[in-house]
């Protein structure tokens, strides 16, 4: 028992760094980290090339990577956020993953895939407790009681940076309001810089030390940064000894229940107590979770702007009747499969828009949503394929409830807390519910037979194609004659102001609700079908990595747009489409990872703006009458008449003075 | 719900009780009072000015009524009702409208669906359409008084500050509201603005008893003096004064208040 204890508390020393790190950026930047894992482990692989790979020493690489490397990337990531400082929260979300989509794209194909055992960084010496020597002999020990005496120091170290010192202060100013924070003298972008800088070096130590733990492994040290995600949101996002002990405990959790649950009568709970606590404190906590900078958020984001869907309703369904006349004449059948699949693909992906680019909602769970669906129809027409349109509502049943379930947070939660209850859910359908083997078949997955639709068979892949094509075309012309009509409306309310939609009358509480359930259904529907054209359910297809890159995909083809739906159905083909070079699978999602830290302040996707741009482009060539301003990106846009913006005038700004101080004092 | 507190309305408003009755509020943040047991009345059918130095917890007063921020203690009231615990959108719907010192347009709609979205969510059932008929007659009518029919199809993000707070007025006369809580509407406007802002303040008021109540907060003081029946001055947290425009013109702590001199 005592081993257990103490070799939880080691593991638990792992996820406080990374949970401080979390919370230091947070409480320092505004800005939620997600990338925290991409950076920890790009940084950790960046240690062990030096030190194995062209052999500098520990004492040369390690201060190499510290000193050097990580604050250059410090520096890097203030860069890009800081003009994201009072955008709204969803833009900094999408602008985080993106980088956590980078680093874990981007880090396989530097320094390769494969998983490396690590020696300790410096000497070995044989641990012992209670004449015990810990299990798996010293090493792990070792490595483990100097990170907890690091985490420990580094706790020390940052309470009394941040609470004893003039630096401190200057940062929680930052934080609370730049413009004033300027007002007295605080270079804001120097602080800014600053606390990046540290937590970047933070991000480092953690990946470095967790690898001597875990070795490294492109799964392993991102994941850890997830299993943080709990202690920090104990400390409500703000306190570091609250994150460091939730830490502890929850490392002294996961060993204790591992040792119980030897004979995996729970399965897996041990990988999943982090996700299951992270969403028990996001409903607990409910309305006390509060955002800093959320004062700063009631100023009309200067990203977004008038909106219109470019396509219109008739063109949009005259290219769906096209694209069904066509292109069973022109590909051959796995080319129609693989346009279906990349359909069902865009029927999930617009519940993406739907939720994001029109309600402001964040969600990195819609891939799960498609797994109850996908799994619905595995297991009702595994075997007889004529039950396949019960597999279909029984997985929409299923979905309506969990999308009720996962909406709760938002109740009075914001979309910060909101994403990370999704990805909580998304989390616990990988760690817990997948490993099912009764739900998902185990590591194989379920197999699908040829399902039927009533009379029609779907065997053929030209069925499939229609059958996904017409259910695209309804929901998205569904979608579309919604978004023009009241529901629409509402939608842009609770997206654009909150505060103004719940003055004027609108049900907040009930229109997230009912938002997220609809788009649960939905992509549920689109999982049925995505499970009909693979044949066969594997949890992988369904992970929350996939969740990210639908979301991903959804802000480079267009968030605010259906079309940006089906764009990023047809980025997916890139991947399925046999005859593509391998090259191209390799950097596609690097590429749209970058493209989306690129674009994501834009809410346009980047074939409006390409195709904003070409439009202008030929207009100056050809002298013709330009296109109004407003429909090139809102960065370029220029004021038409006034700011866009407006700013506030100055009395309201010394009128937060006395509300700034308190929150000084007592942030 | 919501229909239940209109009905009861006209019996209230009958015996003379106020409007809106704000009672001994009270709301702490950390250690800073931000009101300190205010009273307030706003009687149907007058314009009550809410004056007092930046930071004197004016915005905060606001929050309170329209159920943004929950007072530490204290009591709100509307038509004799206790609406204390009603959510924001539960009091929108009984007759309460407001509009932001910070802007706070829908900027991704136009100027029309501005309005009609105010509508909609104040109708039962609005968000399905119902009577859209009517809310699009009514939002056209409101855009015609403000001034704004050229603008309807604009996108409301766009706008420059001062008609942006007109889209915001008409927002919330949209919802045919009892009670109009306007937080500094000429802040960023220039004298044109202002003087046509004035007019549509004195438009939607000169019905009598039956047009909205409106509580408003401001700074330009010849407006206030102006239109206001009623005047309440914050300072600091604390109500230092109530009473006509004369009474405030002439009272000592106000003066006080206003030019930094100890109250005589």
């Amino acid at each position: 028992m005592t081993e257990f204890i103490i070799l939880g508390i080691f593991s638990g020393a792992s996820y406080a760094l990374a949970s401080m790190g979390i919370v230091l950026t947070y409480k320092t930047s505004g800005i939620f980290n997600f990338a925290y894992g991409g950076i920890a482990l790009f940084l950790a692989y960046v240690f062990w090339t030096l030190r194995d790979k062209w052999h500098l020493n520990e004492w040369i690489s390690l201060p190499l990577v510290l000193i050097v490397v990580a604050p250059l990337l410090g520096l890097l990531l203030e860069a890009i956020f800081r003009p994201l400082a009072a955008v709204a929260v969803e833009v900094q979300i999408v602008v985080a993953l993106g980088i956590l989509a980078f680093f874990i794209t981007l880090v396989p194909i530097i320094f390769g895939a494969t998983p490396t055992n690590l020696p300790t960084i410096f000497s070995h010496r044989h641990f012992r407790f209670d004449g015990i020597t810990i299990l798996f002999g010293g090493v792990a020990g070792e490595s483990g009681l100097f990170t907890l005496l690091t985490a420990a120091g580094l706790a020390v170290f940052l309470f009394v940076l941040l609470q004893r010192t003039q630096f401190g202060t200057a940062t929680r100013a930052v934080v609370d309001n730049r413009e004033l924070a300027g007002l007295i003298a605080v270079n804001s972008n120097r602080v800014g810089q600053a606390t990046w800088i540290i937590s970047t070096v933070f991000a480092a130590i953690s990946g470095i030390l967790l690898s001597t733990q875990s070795g490294l492994d492109i799964r392993e040290i991102p994941l850890l940064a997830l299993y943080s995600l709990a202690p920090a949101v104990l400390g409500r996002l703000v306190s570091l000894p609250l994150a460091f002990g939730g830490s502890i405990a929850l490392g002294v959790a996961q060993d204790v229940l591992q040792k119980f649950n030897t004979t995996g009568t729970v399965a897996n709970i041990e990988s999943s107590i982090p996700y299951f606590t992270l969403i028990l404190l996001l409903m607990v906590y409910g309305s006390r979770l509060k955002e800093v900078r959320s004062s700063l958020r009631s100023l009309p984001d200067p990203g977004r702007y008038f909106e219109r869907e470019k396509v219109r309703l008739p063109w949009g369904v005259g290219s769906a009747v096209a694209a069904g006349v066509l292109i069973p004449l022109m590909f051959s059948g796995p080319i129609q499969h693989d346009i279906a699949e990349a359909m069902a693909y865009s029927i999930v992906a617009l519940t993406v828009v739907v939720l994001t680019g029109w309600t402001g909602q964040i969600s990195i769970a819609q891939m799960s949503f498609a797994a109850i669906g996908a799994f619905s129809v595995a297991h009702m027409a595994g075997t007889v394929g004529s039950r396949f349109p019960l597999g279909i509502l029984f997985g929409v049943l299923i979905a309506a409830p969990v999308g009720v379930i996962i909406g709760l947070p938002s109740l009075r939660l914001s979309g910060l807390f909101l994403a990370l209850a999704t990805l909580a859910f998304a989390l616990i359908m990988d760690t817990f519910v997948y490993s099912f083997g009764a739900i998902t078949g185990g590591q194989t997955g379920i197999g699908v037979s040829t399902v039927s639709l009533g009379p029609i068979s779907l065997r053929g892949y030209t069925s499939q194609f229609y059958l996904c094509l017409a259910v695209l075309t309804v929901l998205a012309a569904g979608a579309w004659l919604l978004k023009r009509g009241p529901i629409g409306r509402r939608l842009s309310m609770v997206r654009d102001s909150p505060a103004a939609a719940s003055t004027l009358g609108a049900n907040l509480t009930l229109t997230k609700l009912a938002v997220f359930a609809v788009c649960g259904v939905v992509a549920s529907i689109g999982g049925s079908l995505l499970a009909m054209t693979q044949q066969s359910v594997d949890p992988m297809n369904f992970a929350w990595n996939t969740s990210l890159q639908v979301l991903l995909l959804v802000v480079v083809g267009g968030r605010s747009f259906i079309s940006g739906a089906v764009a990023a159905g047809a980025l997916q083909l890139v991947q399925l489409l046999p005859g593509i070079p391998p090259v191209v699978h390799t950097y596609e999602p690097l590429t749209i990872a970058v493209t989306v830290i690129l674009i994501a302040k834009g809410y346009q996707g980047l074939p409006q703006n390409a195709f904003d741009q070409a439009r202008y482009c030929m207009a100056v060539l050809y002298r013709l009458p330009r296109p109004p301003r407003a429909a090139r990106t809102a960065a370029d846009r220029p004021a038409p008449d006034g700011p866009p913006v407006p700013v506030p005038a100055p009395e309201p700004v010394t009128a937060e003075v006395p509300a700034l101080s308190t929150r000084v004092t007592h942030g | 719900m919501a229909e239940s507190t209109t009905a009861r309305l006209p019996v209230s408003v009958a015996a003379g009780g106020p409007l809106l009755q704000v009672s001994e509020v009270t709301v702490r943040f950390g250690g800073l009072t931000a009101l300190d047991a205010v009273d307030l009345d706003v009687m149907p059918g007058q314009i009550t000015g809410l004056i007092g130095p930046n930071g004197a917890g004016k915005t905060t007063l606001f929050n309170v009524i329209t159920g943004l921020q929950t007072p530490t203690s204290g009591h709100v009231r509307l038509s004799g009702s206790d609406i204390n615990r009603w959510p924001p959108q539960r009091r929108a719907r009984a007759g309460m409208a407001r509009t932001f010192q910070r802007l706070e347009l829908f900027v991704g709609l136009s100027v029309r669906d501005n309005l009609l979205s105010a509508w909609e969510s104040r109708i039962p059932g609005g968000v399905f359409g119902r009577r859209s008929r009517d809310g699009r007659e009514l939002a056209d009518h409101v855009l015609r008084r403000l001034g704004l029919q050229h603008l309807a199809d604009r996108p409301a993000g766009e706008l420059p500050t001062g008609l942006g707070r007109m889209v915001e007025l008409g927002r919330a006369l949209c919802t045919e509201p009892k009670l109009l809580l306007l937080d500094e509407p000429s802040s960023g406007l220039d004298h044109v603005e202002t003087e046509a802002f004035r007019e549509v303040l004195l438009d939607t008021t000169a019905g009598g008893p039956d047009s909205p109540a409106v509580l408003l907060v401001e700074h330009d003081m010849r407006l206030v003096m102006e239109v206001c029946d009623q005047i309440t001055v914050l300072e600091f947290g604390k109500r230092i004064a109530c009473g006509t425009p004369d009474q405030i013109r002439n009272d000592g702590k106000v003066i006080a208040a206003y030019l930094g001199e100890p109250a005589g």
